[in-house]
């Protein structure tokens, strides 16, 4: 078979004809390797569109997918200078008997933690702790929650707010992975959502008093209370024997929807001032001795 | 005989997992240097003042293949979302999408690992482990300030020729 574009070579001598062949053959080596390499680095581009199949099948994990409270502060803190100090409330009992109501305790408690932070009061930093320790040994988990007690201690000692919201996302995480270790993995999800709970009120607690269309917005938190809700539902049957537990999920019901409006809808004072009541009316129950 | 008795009892060890706890613990390991090539690259962003979140996201994706999470943000915060892959020579690519699975256009990050400087051999502090061959993503982040509260989607795609072990974090301020 002729070698293509072999005939307008062929008045040359054939030794240069060869040599021509073989360059012609080095250079379409090379343009492959070259459009090889460059299919091979080309950006892949992602789909402008996930299929609704998609979204519904996406991974929902408790400690990437649920935000800490302090991403909701965080976010006040962008479009107004709360007073959190006005966001505190009064020490909660650390004497509880019901597991589940001190997991959702737990986590009420970091919350306050990070209301702490916001307010840069190192005192009330240090009360928090306390109390978490105290809590987290009553589930018998406190060993290794005593090394980060005692780490937001010093924090807080030396006014270091920044590390201190890492330290306590840490500290909420070291508790549910000590109660994994105690076979009470179902107790973790009310860790999150007490943790949730308290971090709407003080927000929808200083929003309603300080109502701004854009504070307003800051609320909406469809798909949090959702995936809660979910792994709520799916506790252990021994857990829904527990009163406060069986309480919680009409409330939460009726409270997810208070925070589900449309993205185009902003609550209006009043309706802030309900997001505010119904988590107030959660917490009170949560803290109350049975 | 000897290739015979292999071949014959290979796959039913590794049917029964005798052979399992071995690669299980290459995963963990291979999880564990995704982990500690992307906090690298994410104290990039803690220094400009983002708050790294404690929990990660990790797994293993097979060539071409995505995986999708939700993520719950903040109208006003800002996000970067980072992932690294635990083996220089495999990449993956990030996208971000809103509630309604519309994609979004974000600030985009890549980089490897750094070559070790001029001079300077593994001993001198170099990394140990650069590899010339490292593709070019093989960490990668987007960045993303949402206007609106809710939920949004983390789609990550493994774009190498192999399987490719990762880890996902994210951080705000």
């Amino acid at each position: 078979m002729p070698f293509p574009f072999s005939r307008p070579f062929r008045n040359f001598p054939p030794q240069m004809v060869f040599v021509n062949r073989r360059i012609f053959v080095l250079l379409l080596a090379l343009a492959s390797l070259r459009a090889w390499g460059a299919a091979d680095s080309a950006p892949v581009q992602p789909p402008p569109k996930l299929s609704d199949e998609t979204i519904a099948q996406a991974v929902k994990q408790d400690d990437f997918s649920v935000p800490t409270p302090g991403e909701l502060l965080a976010a006040l803190n962008k479009v107004a200078k709360p007073n959190w100090q006005a966001q505190y409330r009064p020490p909660i009992p650390t004497a509880y008997t019901s597991r589940p109501q001190i997991a959702l305790n737990l986590g009420g408690l970091i919350a306050d933690g990070y209301i702490a932070v916001e307010a840069e009061d190192s005192q009330q930093v240090k009360n928090i702790g306390k109390d978490i320790m105290t809590l987290a040994k009553t589930l018998g988990i406190s060993e290794s929650v005593l090394r980060r007690g005692k780490t937001i201690e010093d924090f807080a000692e030396n006014n270091e707010w920044s590390t201190l919201k890492e330290e306590l996302d840490a500290t909420q995480n070291e508790v549910k992975l000590a109660m994994d270790e105690q076979h009470d993995e179902e107790l973790t999800t009310l860790v999150s959502l007490g943790g949730w709970i308290r971090g709407t009120e003080a927000v929808s607690g200083w929003i309603a008093n300080n109502y701004t269309e854009p504070a307003g917005k800051l609320l909406r938190q469809p798909a949090i209370i959702e995936q809660l809700r979910a792994k709520l539902a799916a506790l252990p049957a021994k857990a829904h024997e527990d009163s406060l537990v069986k309480g919680l999920e009409p409330r939460l019901e009726a409270l997810q929807q208070m925070v589900s409006f449309a993205p185009g809808t902003p609550p209006t004072a009043a309706d802030v001032k309900r997001i505010n009541d119904a988590a107030a009316d959660l917490i009170q129950s949560i803290t109350a001795k049975k | 005989m000897k290739r015979l008795l292999l071949r014959a009892i290979l796959p039913g060890l590794l049917a029964l997992g005798v052979i399992a706890p071995a690669r299980l613990n290459a995963e963990t390991d291979a999880q564990t240097n995704a982990h500690r090539a992307i906090l690298d690259l994410a104290g990039a962003f803690t220094n400009d003042g983002f708050k790294l979140r404690d929990g990660d996201f990790t797994g293993t994706l097979a060539s071409g293949k995505s995986v999708v999470v939700q993520v719950n943000l903040y109208a006003g915060n800002q996000y970067w979302f980072a992932v690294s892959t635990a083996d220089a020579k495999t990449s993956l690519s990030i996208a971000l999408y809103d509630e309604g699975g519309n994609l979004l256009k974000t600030e985009p990050f890549t980089t490897q690992a750094p070559p070790p400087a001029k001079g300077a051999g593994s001993a001198a502090g170099a990394p140990a482990d650069f590899d010339p061959d490292a593709t070019a993503t093989n960490r990668a982040a987007a960045g993303y300030a949402p206007d609106l509260s809710g939920p949004y989607y983390v789609r990550l795609t493994n774009t190498s020729a192999a399987p490719a072990t990762y880890c996902l974090i994210y951080s705000y301020k």
